[in-house]
């Protein structure tokens, strides 16, 4: 990860800026939505290799910035969502996609199945990934 | 399946308010399918994408839009060696790929 950094450290400018922006574990929520409102069902569990990645990133570049290659200018966070037509289609995703990040437990998919069957027609279901985002400006 | 990420375009906008991408080399580290990289290149002079992934630079290519055909690239390469001279680009991006 540390020799990548240093091949963008390469190829960028002097002064250029090297954005970092990626999803970071933080017991994503799920949520029920329809045109009227939201509706919280609870919580996604991070799994160990999620958080593991993000310590490994984080270590990454607090290495680079320590070695003097980068400083950074700015951060942030904000919500990315991933929307389903169906809870069903959500927990396949999750399983499928997610499997060594994120994990719904089976009392979770029953309170979002419960939650958006006695929602309105129009309901979906999301889960609100929480993302980072980082300015480093090349030293 | 219906799946739709970001539908409210956050990405975009916190990219946006975090870097001026107007006029710039920019290069995406890990473009994938070019999900973000079609988002952000219009303002930008020139935008190189790359990726490990050949099936994902086949999608990348394929969304091209032909008004941004002459400032958007992809290339199949790795991070451990880029394949670009130093000091070429204003902009790294890391999306997703860090």
């Amino acid at each position: 990860m540390v020799h990548a950094l240093n091949e963008i450290h390469r190829i960028l400018k002097p002064r250029g800026i090297l954005i970092d922006l990626r999803p970071v574990e933080d017991n994503w929520s799920v949520e029920v939505v329809t045109s009227t409102g939201n509706q919280v069902a609870g919580k996604l569990m991070d799994m160990p290799v999620g958080i593991a990645d993000d310590n490994a990133a984080f270590q990454a570049m607090n290495e680079v910035e320590a070695l003097g290659w980068f400083s950074k200018e700015k951060d942030d966070e904000f919500g990315f969502f991933y929307i389903w037509d169906t809870p069903s289609e959500m927990k396949s995703y999750i399983d499928e996609e997610w499997e060594d990040f994120e994990k719904m437990d089976d009392d979770l998919y029953r309170k979002t199945s419960s939650l958006w069957a006695s929602a309105n027609a129009d309901a979906r279901v999301r889960v609100r990934v929480k993302m980072w985002i980082a300015a480093w400006k090349k030293l | 399946m219906t799946l739709q990420k970001d539908p409210e375009g956050f990405e975009k906008k916190n990219l946006d308010s975090i870097v001026d991408l107007n006029g710039k080399h920019i290069l995406e580290v890990g473009c994938g399918e070019g999900r973000l990289t079609w988002k952000y290149a219009s303002a930008s002079s020139l935008t190189i994408g790359f990726d490990t992934d050949h099936s994902a630079l086949r999608i990348a290519r394929a969304d091209s839009s032909p008004d941004l055909h002459d400032k958007v690239r992809f290339a199949c390469a790795s991070a451990k060696n880029i394949p670009f001279r130093k000091e070429t680009f204003d902009i790294a991006i890391l999306a997703w790929s860090l």
